[in-house]
């Protein structure tokens, strides 16, 4: 079920600019208005809303979580299957697949290869067929270093 | 909560340019299925009786499994189906890549095209656009090229092609369709329709999300599998060869168990079997008249398993699977890098034309997977081109100045380009070697091996008679890919469906060749089952771990909510591909003239190599096994009631 905006949106545009989905329409300082047919429920309007303005698909009012605290994929090779299921669920396109993850290992696994890109949306952990996908708060190097 | 389908399809209109959606109902999809299933049902009802394949009434489609994007593993393989132009009976052909989630993300479970379009097209469909787009200048590049271009044009590398090659253009009716740059949908000659249709690509970057009913238990399954995927133990590199040569010394065979060969195509992938399937007797050798006496090991040993290995830079993995029997090799010349050839093609490209060229063969993979030019075919047409030449039906004069003898990988790879340009004989083999046996004449017939117009695949009937089965009596006719003796064996089907015929753990070889109404029964378990998992979206080589361990049934209903038995699933098997017949008859397809070379089933029988002696008696299984399915035995035709059963959901 999509997410929407109520009345209390003071139109600031963040909720659009990053929607993966480009679901969100509104003009500057007036009330924003989610498309039920693109939303994907991926949360990311509800994460950015400073306002608080936005509830899921069950009504319930999202929280806003501060950008730095959003979690990210980690990936457990050891686990992984290599199968390309969260590189192919991910909204925004942010997973990539290097063979030089594993030493030795002929077989390509996935890393975050944009960590600002990555919306916090859970698809990759909640898709993975193996649960080999942890969702973490990443630290300021560990982004930079990915 | 979701069904794991999306419960919509898209037709689009080439003539006239039109996009529409339909609905599907649930009935539908408890019926068919999806994939093939849900292809079989809407082309059946759809295309009308005795329709042009290259003409506007064919319809095509593009669809994903029912699993694919469900959390299962093995369930990443789309299906492209439509009147197939090379047999004129049902045609489709299953590829894995990346496609598949890539149809259902914007939001379909199947992408039909009809009609003919004046000029180059692609379909272009994103989270917020679909509409034909203009091909002018993609038109002309080969696959690779163009999905490269047009991912690029789409700005986004999340985007998904699908597209035909130069073959296609040009309508050769061998030419299939790539994606991924070059992995292809080879069979029935699929590309030509595309090309018929002025259709060069579909380009897909959807968004939308697939639901299942019950994810947890998805992943409870995929985690199982998983595990007996990720169980290996170490290979050794001549080990496949020897195992062929031990397997055909030996008077008896064991059943095989899938873990084996799972083991053997995590590690090398399908070239596993490059020396192994020589030696044991399951590849045909010198267009189907040699032997493993003919293609011993020191000429198998070019392309044998650990020197493929030793070009491979990565293995490749299709979406969805853990086991990941892809790779990707490093290649000298104008081309940097190819997919790793398959046995199909190795051999195609190698036993069968006594070529033991490797650098030819990586070559040869490359730019027909450009031009999106079957491989098998291919390497079939050129065999047979051979054995014209070498008794002088064809001249230097007919091959424009090519020497073509056995073993000569210069002539067959000119030849092959030849035939990818439809330049002089290129052009009469480009659409397969039953067309062009009938257009050579002077007995060419003998040596054009075919089932109904389909160039054989690489496994000789006289070591596993199932494949002559299945060959003949199957809609869509010449496939390696819907069952065999073997594959009873793996699928281990008896183990959740308490009914079926239990495989005795080590028989004598003399007993697969003994007429009896079991093999009928085996051989009908492995189509209705073939028939699920292509609707499913499955891979066959993930089935062949074991239905106990692979749970393919379970993950249906785990992902549907339909809760129904192993044997439910296989009446649903029957059922699409009692549709698939029906389609046949409806084109005036006459099942009982779809034949093999008498060569393929051993008459005469060879005098030596591992297959020395063998002689399949085909007709009898062949009329139980259509009794299996309650078509008439003698004329493999379901009755019309059974037909008009299908005009409903």
């Amino acid at each position: 079920m999509a997410y929407s905006i109520i009345d209390e949106c003071i139109g600031c545009g963040a909720c659009r600019t990053l929607c993966p989905a480009g679901a969100i329409t509104g003009e500057k300082e007036q009330v924003h208005v989610i498309n039920k047919e693109f939303c994907i429920e991926c949360g990311t309007c509800g994460r950015i809303c400073a306002n608080e303005a936005v509830e899921d698909g069950f009504g319930i009012l999202c929280q806003r979580v501060k950008r730095k605290d959003w979690k990210k994929p980690v990936f457990n090779a050891g686990l992984c299957a290599s199968c390309r299921t969260c590189v192919d669920t991910c909204p925004v396109g942010c997973i990539s697949l290097s063979s030089s993850i594993v030493k030795k290992d002929p077989r390509e696994y996935p890393f975050l290869e944009d960590p600002k890109a990555c919306v916090s949306c859970g698809f990759c952990e909640a898709d993975c067929p193996v649960d080999a996908i942890t969702l973490e708060i990443l630290s300021k190097e560990t982004q930079a270093a990915a | 909560m979701g069904k794991g389908y999306m419960g919509k399809v898209l037709f689009v209109d080439l003539s006239k340019g039109e996009l529409k959606e339909e609905t599907i109902p649930d009935e539908v999809y408890q019926k068919y299925i999806g994939g093939m299933g849900l292809a079989a049902y809407l082309l059946y009802n759809k295309i009308p009786a005795n329709a042009d394949p290259l003409g506007p009434d064919n319809i095509i489609g593009f669809l994903p499994g029912l699993l694919t994007g469900t959390g299962s593993f093995f369930t990443g393989r789309w299906m492209v189906a439509a009147k197939s132009p090379l047999t004129g009976s049902w045609g489709d052909a299953n590829c894995g890549g990346s496609l598949s989630p890539a149809i259902k993300r914007c939001g379909y479970d199947g992408i039909f095209f009809s009609g003919i379009s004046k000029k180059p097209v692609y379909l272009y469909i994103d989270h917020h656009t679909k509409e034909l787009r203009d091909a002018s200048e993609y038109w002309g590049k080969d696959a690779v090229e163009a999905e490269e271009m047009l991912i690029a044009a789409s700005g986004s590398k999340k985007t998904r092609v699908a597209c035909i090659g130069e073959a296609g253009e040009k309508l050769s009716l061998i030419s299939g369709v790539s994606t991924d740059k070059g992995r292809m949908a080879g069979r029935s000659g699929i590309g030509a329709v595309m090309g018929s249709k002025k259709l060069k690509a579909i380009v897909l970057n959807g968004k939308k999300r697939i639901q299942v009913h019950d994810k947890a238990e998805m992943k409870h399954l995929s985690k199982l599998a998983n595990k007996f995927v990720k169980f290996q133990v170490p290979l050794p590199n001549l080990m496949p060869g020897m195992a062929g040569i031990l397997m055909r010394a030996l008077p008896n065979a064991m059943a095989q168990d899938g873990m084996l060969y799972k083991m053997m195509l995590r590690k090398w992938g399908t070239v596993s079997m490059n020396q192994l399937s020589p030696e044991m007797g399951d590849s045909p050798i010198k267009n189907w008249m040699g032997s493993s006496k003919d293609w011993g090991f020191s000429k198998s040993y070019s392309t044998h398993p650990g020197k493929i290995l030793k070009r491979e830079k990565v293995k490749y993995h299709c979406y969805s699977c853990p086991l990941g029997c892809g790779g990707i090799c490093s290649m000298k010349g104008k081309y940097k890098e190819t997919h790793k050839p398959e046995y199909e093609t190795v051999l195609a490209l190698g036993g069968l034309c006594m070529n033991k060229d490797a650098d030819s063969i990586f070559y040869l993979n490359e730019i027909l997977n450009r031009a999106g030019m079957d491989t098998i075919s291919a390497g079939a047409a050129a065999a047979f081109a051979i054995e014209c030449y070498e008794n002088g039906i064809l001249t230097k004069k007919d091959t424009d100045g090519l020497e073509l003898k056995w073993g000569n990988s210069k002539a067959i790879t000119q030849l092959i380009e030849k035939m990818i340009k439809r330049e002089g004989i290129g052009d009469l083999l480009a659409d397969g070697v039953k067309k062009a046996a009938e257009k050579i004449g002077k007995g060419a017939e003998q040596y054009a091996i075919h089932a109904g117009g389909q160039e054989l695949p690489m496994h000789d009937a006289r070591n596993d008679p199932g494949f002559a089965l299945h060959y003949t009596a199957e809609p869509t006719p010449g496939r390696h890919t819907l069952g065999a003796g073997l594959y009873y064996e793996m699928f281990q089907l008896w183990k959740v469906a308490k009914k079926l015929p239990k495989v005795l753990p080590l028989y004598m070889k003399g007993a697969k060749y003994k007429t009896d109404n079991e093999k009928a029964v085996m051989g009908a378990t492995n189509s209705k089952f073939m028939s699920v998992v292509n609707s499913a979206g499955g891979c066959k080589f993930g089935m062949f771990i074991g239905a106990k361990r692979v749970r393919l049934f379970d993950w249906l209903n785990a992902a549907t909510g339909w809760n129904k038995t192993p044997e439910e699933y296989l009446a649903m098997g029957e059922n699409i591909q009692t549709i698939k017949q029906s389609f046949n008859v409806k084109h005036g397809i006459e099942p009982k003239n779809i034949t093999v070379s008498d060569r393929v089933l051993g008459k005469p029988f060879q005098t030596e190599g591992a297959n020395k002696g063998r002689t399949v008696d085909l007709e009898p299984v062949r009329s139980a096994y259509w009794s299996e399915f309650g078509w008439n035995p003698e004329t493999g035709k379901p009755t019309p009631e059974r037909m008009a059963e299908f005009t409903n959901p």
